[in-house]
């Protein structure tokens, strides 16, 4: 292809901008020294972990930092005028026709007690100052234009009345309703479950090649950046450490940084052992702890001398258009890198558990939740109920000393399969035993020898750690209950839980407050473990970390694992990290496993049609991988009133293989086909025509290797 | 080949009221020579370029140093635009030989590209000349032939079918009267991956056809 040779300046140039917030501890500096540029039709991706700056430097574009913030050097160019000191008056102007901005909480961007016919009419209706109705018809189209479906009765719903990805596209049918020059993004999928993000991205791919716009695209993800972007700066701690072309990036990083980051993402390789995680040691600084004159990085990199500790290196470029921070950049190879004793942890199975009897066994567990219903009958008791299937007929089992993976997309009952198990709900039917006990009795009721062994971490450790109890008394209370170890022993032993999860003793003391995220959560995990349980159950454990902090957090629950010989079961929304987690997986949908067996079986055909549409979705942290392009239609139905025959017929993207183009799938329940004696599919296509399908995912890299 | 597909989206525009020394600072800045002036919601209020500007030489003269800075700060783009009524512009379902022949007779540099009164785009003289080169492959290297072609129905058809006989693609093409030789035209074909004399012979031995010139470029 040839492209345009018309030399055109860049319609956003950064150059060296610093931005500090005022704070009662003096001014701090957020970020510094961040230059780049961005071309039409060109997607600039910031990515980095939380507390790095990344929102600052978008904030910072278009001066929306709040009160205490400010600009304190540089320029920021947009258009070739000068932003840095301009009013808000005339940036709101600027805003408004040409920069637009979408955040990563659709709903925080829309107003919930206004129609999002009338939000968006009004955009055109004040900027522009056209009618009402040539502006409703312009919305209707621009709603077209980013597939939403059904968009002429769209524009009468409120925002709450469409799912979370209808929301987000409507922010971005907003956010173009005014063809802007420059699209600033958030982390505008964050929020997505995978199916539903890749549609959006797919959808940021089209309108930046039709509408010539140049985006700044913020995420923490680097299988989305992989994806969207065409130059990436990778931040830390305030500063951009590389900067260069995304296959620049991914082939060959330069920052000692970026290459702990590639590390530390579990890929979605064919084998366990290819995605080994090697977390990054220690954690990013606080601003205000920042090292001066020195490297930032130097404290966590491997190849630190002195020199690092103290001269600043400054971004320099390396290779053509590629730029790193870092004085040694050219003497590194990352191809060399060994991880450091003690860094990985032993992975060896545990010794061959003796028995394969399945530690628990759940079979065909209903839990279903009543719905209040409108008609009158039902306030005398006479109306017909109503129930939403949270979980409907689900059997599995978990051999001892393994790891069952449980994935699938929001609102599919992973976590009310979990709850139920630990007892927080009750299941409507169905017969589930642990140990070859009964456990479907609610947990008020459950022997307190039961509750000891069966153990939960949960995905927010803000939301289920007391605030003002210490870290000491939070793990200490499961020992006192529980009477696992003689009261004097109490505090040794928590604080040999402490250091099982990599915290030192000095932790006992502290206030949840004064940890971090990934510490926190490690404390939740040292709870789980105190009473020394036979099954421990994580939903989401490390959805809410960053990536070098959940590559910490993984590996440890891998070698608590192996050392206690413990069951797991492991609900997460990330296939790669279940990939990288388990043994056994299964695949949820509308309260269905419609997906059971190994993990290798799983990641390889024949798969169910809605396995394979989740993998063709995961965003993969390389840009050369080929992944099928399958995308799933619509959203998950409702569970009050789940789809006849197989529940997920109505998005099927396989149904056209069976005769008369799947009719069976809507009338009849289908059965488990067994491919082996441990993978099984719920689908009416028959494993023939499933074992024809190719694998979602290539990678042209040799597996596991950077 | 239509203007909405090879004009430049999101150009770069000033206020009416920014001042023309700012608005040459943007010029420098993103060496662009034509700015659009918009008002709210990005409608076309007029149009400013270098030669607006200039203070012209005759009053150049009769100031001194200080005059020119004072006149040149309170001078906003709105006093040197060419107002938005006197502006000539284009709508992007034109053609791109339509804003060709507007840019030729009202002899100017750019057309501002208007959807509704709304500035959408702008295409000037470099972007057509850009489709200049790219419609005879000037940007490729191959074999570049020109042939003098009687005015006959048909005649052009014989060297494409020539060529593609041997199976050869061509790349681009374009023909043109040949200036001053009226009943004749000029057609200019360039063939990648081919040896140049392979090529020539296939041309040559078409009756009527007299071939101008031969170039690897």
């Amino acid at each position: 292809m040839i492209t345009n040779p018309v030399n055109h300046a860049p319609v956003l140039k950064v150059e060296s901008a610093a931005i500090s917030y005022e704070t009662r501890y003096g001014d701090v500096e957020a970020v510094r020294d961040v230059s780049f540029e961005v071309q039409r039709a060109e997607t600039f991706g910031v990515v980095g972990e939380s507390g790095c700056g990344k929102s600052t430097v978008a904030f910072g574009i278009v001066d929306f930092l709040g009160p205490n913030g400010k600009i304190v050097g540089g320029s920021v160019k947009f258009q070739g005028q000068e932003l840095v000191g301009r009013t808000q008056a005339e940036l709101r102007r600027l805003r408004g026709d040409q920069i637009s901005m979408v955040y990563q909480d659709p709903m925080q961007a829309l107003n919930p007690s206004v129609t999002i016919g009338d939000q968006l009419a009004e955009v055109l209706t004040v900027h522009r100052g056209i009618s009402k109705s040539e502006a409703w018809d312009k919305s209707i189209r621009m709603l077209e234009r980013v597939y939403m479906p059904d968009a002429t009765n769209v524009m009468n719903r409120y925002p709450h009345q469409i799912s979370g990805g209808q929301q987000q596209r409507v922010v971005i049918a907003m956010a173009l309703l005014n063809n802007p020059a420059l699209l600033i993004m958030d982390e505008p999928t964050t929020a997505l479950d995978v199916t539903v993000e890749a549609v959006v991205l797919d959808l940021i791919e089209d309108l930046k090649r039709d509408f010539d716009t140049a985006i700044v695209y913020i995420t923490h993800d680097l299988g989305v950046v992989a994806r969207v972007c065409n130059y990436v700066g990778v931040m830390y701690a305030g500063e951009m450490v590389e900067r260069g072309s995304v296959e620049a990036i991914y082939e060959n990083p330069l920052h000692p940084y970026t290459q702990g980051l590639m590390r530390c993402v579990p890929k979605l390789g064919t084998t366990k052992e290819g995605s080994i995680l090697y977390p990054i040691r220690g954690r990013v600084p606080a601003p205000k702890d920042r090292p001066k004159g020195a490297c930032i990085f130097a404290p966590r990199c491997d190849y630190a001398t002195d020199r690092c500790y103290n001269e600043h290196p400054l971004l320099r470029e390396i290779e053509l258009a590629h730029s790193a921070r870092c004085f040694y950049s050219e003497q590194i190879d990352a191809g060399a890198w060994r991880p450091p004793e003690g860094l990985v942890p032993d992975l060896a199975p545990a010794t061959e558990e003796a028995s394969r009897e399945p530690i628990i066994r759940v079979e065909g567990l209903k839990t279903y939740y009543e719905q209040e219903s409108k008609s009158l009958l039902s306030l005398v008791g006479a109306g017909e109920k109503l129930y939403v299937k949270a979980v409907d007929d689900v059997s599995l089992e978990v051999p001892p000393g393994k790891t069952l993976g449980i994935v699938g997309e929001s609102g599919c009952g992973k976590s009310t399969l979990a709850k139920t198990i630990i007892g927080l709900e009750s299941p409507t039917a169905g017969d589930a035993k642990f140990l070859g006990f009964d456990v479907t009795s609610p947990v008020s009721e459950r022997d307190e020898k039961l509750i000891q062994e069966l153990q939960m971490v949960f995905q927010n450790p803000d939301s289920t750690m007391n605030p003002s109890y210490t870290v000491g008394q939070q793990i200490g209370r499961p020992l006192r209950r529980f009477g696992t170890v003689p009261s004097d022993k109490a505090r040794e032993e928590v604080v040999r839980l402490l250091n099982a999860v990599r915290l030192d003793g000095s932790y006992y003391d502290r206030l949840p407050r004064q940890l971090s995220g990934g510490e926190k959560q490690r404390v939740g995990i040292a709870r789980a473990f105190a009473s020394q349980p036979d099954l421990v159950l994580c939903d989401e454990p490390v959805s809410a970390l960053d990536v070098s902090v959940q590559a910490a957090v993984l590996n440890l629950l891998l070698e608590l694992q192996r050392q206690h010989g413990l069951t797991m079961m492991f609900i997460a929304h990330d296939l790669s990290v279940v990939r990288f987690f388990s043994d056994y997986v299964a695949v949820m949908y509308l309260g269905h496993i419609v997906e059971f067996g190994p993990a290798e079986a799983i990641y390889a055909p024949p798969y169910h049609p809605y396995t394979e549409a989740l993998l063709s979705a995961v965003p993969i942290p390389d840009p050369r991988a080929e992944q099928k392009h399958i995308r799933l239609s619509g959203t998950v139905p409702s569970a009050l009133n789940p789809p006849s025959g197989c529940v997920f017929h109505t998005r099927c993207p396989r149904r056209d293989v069976l005769p008369d183009g799947g009719e069976i799938c809507q009338v009849e329940v289908p059965s488990w086909r067994y491919n082996t004696e441990e993978h099984r599919i719920f689908c009416h296509i028959p494993l023939e025509e499933l074992r024809k399908m190719e694998a979602v995912v290539t990678t042209t890299a040799g597996e596991g290797g950077d | 080949m239509f203007v909405k597909d090879y004009m430049t989206r999101h150009p770069v525009m000033v206020e009416p009221t920014m001042s023309v020394v700012e608005a040459q600072g943007i010029m420098a800045e993103t060496k662009v020579r034509h700015l659009p002036v918009t008002g709210s919601g990005k409608r076309l209020a007029g149009l400013v370029t270098r030669e607006r500007m200039r203070i012209p030489p005759t009053e150049l003269a009769s100031l001194n140093v200080w005059e020119i800075t004072r006149l040149l700060s309170n001078l906003a783009v709105k006093d040197v635009m060419v107002k938005a009524e006197d502006v000539i512009t284009i709508e992007p379902g034109a053609t791109l030989e339509d804003a060709a022949q507007v840019m030729v007779e009202n002899k100017i540099g750019c057309l501002p590209v208007l959807e509704e009164g709304v500035v959408v785009g702008i295409i000037t003289e470099i972007d057509l000349m850009v489709q200049l080169g790219d419609l005879l492959g000037g940007r490729v290297t191959g074999v570049r032939v020109t042939v003098r072609v009687p005015d006959r129905i048909g005649e052009f058809a014989k060297i494409t079918s020539a060529i593609a006989s041997q199976g050869w693609g061509i790349y681009a093409s374009g023909s043109v009267p040949t200036p001053k030789r009226p009943g004749y035209w000029d057609c200019v074909v360039k063939v990648q991956d081919v040896p140049k004399d392979e090529l020539v012979a296939v041309l040559e031995k078409i009756e009527g056809h007299e071939l101008i010139d031969v170039r690897e470029c």
